[in-house]
């Protein structure tokens, strides 16, 4: 594999590992700002995603008393899911921000953040239901 | 505030810091949701322990990484070069799925 696409007269890139040359491959290194952004921005969202996760775990034990058992499992369950999809979302987003970023293309837009605002705002509801009919 | 930039990087917005302090938020998420994940103990019983075990883990290794991480980050500012952390992200993203799957089955069997 050679890494020769830097025009000439430029100094060579710093040698990349494998892995980054397999899923960051072209371009040029963003401004190392951008770099670091971008992986705070992915941090914010694991730390969502745990919060999430968390909430999944505790509302299973936590509301034996207001939810009978199939609506509980499934809130849980899509509470879990949520967080696993928003853990594996930040890294498949960190990637292609990066990828953009190389390419000093537009960044991509952030398909979850309605997806998450919208299952929020209907878990919500539910709760809201549940506890108002108790 | 002293005039002159901050050492050794020279960077006025502090990236490095910024980022050194966003993982260490991380690992206290992490380590909070283990101690939340601990406490249904007496609900789940025994299979629960597996998420606190990898979301641990998952803190440990972040808190054993940090100091290289900042210097490499500091350094690397300092010379206008930062590799993207791959592995870091891809890790801590699998730690997240993992936990997810491990809290599905908890839930169904338990």
């Amino acid at each position: 594999m050679t890494n020769s696409e830097h025009p000439p007269g430029t100094a060579a890139p710093p040698p990349r590992g494998r892995l980054a040359e397999r899923l960051l491959p072209g371009g040029e290194e963003p401004d190392p700002r951008f770099t670091l952004a971008n992986e705070r921005t992915f941090l914010a969202w694991i730390r969502t995603s745990l919060a999430l996760l968390a909430g999944g775990i505790a509302l299973e034990a936590f509301t034996s008393g207001l939810f009978i058992e199939p609506v509980r499992k499934g809130l849980a369950i899509i509470l879990l899911l949520m967080g696993m999809m928003l853990s594996g979302g930040a890294a498949m987003r960190w990637l292609r921000v990066e990828r953009s970023m190389r390419n000093k293309a537009p960044l991509p837009l952030p398909f979850f953040v309605p997806l998450l605002a919208g299952a929020g705002a209907l878990t919500a509801a539910v709760v809201l239901v549940f506890v108002l009919l108790r | 505030m002293a005039s002159g930039a901050p050492r050794p990087h020279g960077d006025p917005g502090l990236q490095p810091e910024r980022t050194a302090l966003a993982w260490g938020r991380t690992m206290l998420a992490l380590v909070t949701a283990s101690a939340f994940f601990l406490r249904w103990l007496p609900t789940y019983g025994p299979p629960i322990l597996m998420l606190p075990a990898v979301s641990g883990a998952a803190a440990l290794a972040i808190y054993l990484t940090q100091r290289r991480r900042y210097r490499a980050r500091s350094h690397g500012l300092a010379g206008e070069s930062i590799e993207a952390d791959l592995s870091a992200v891809l890790w801590t993203a699998f730690a997240g799925v993992v936990l997810g799957a491990l809290g599905v089955v908890v839930v169904v069997t338990g």
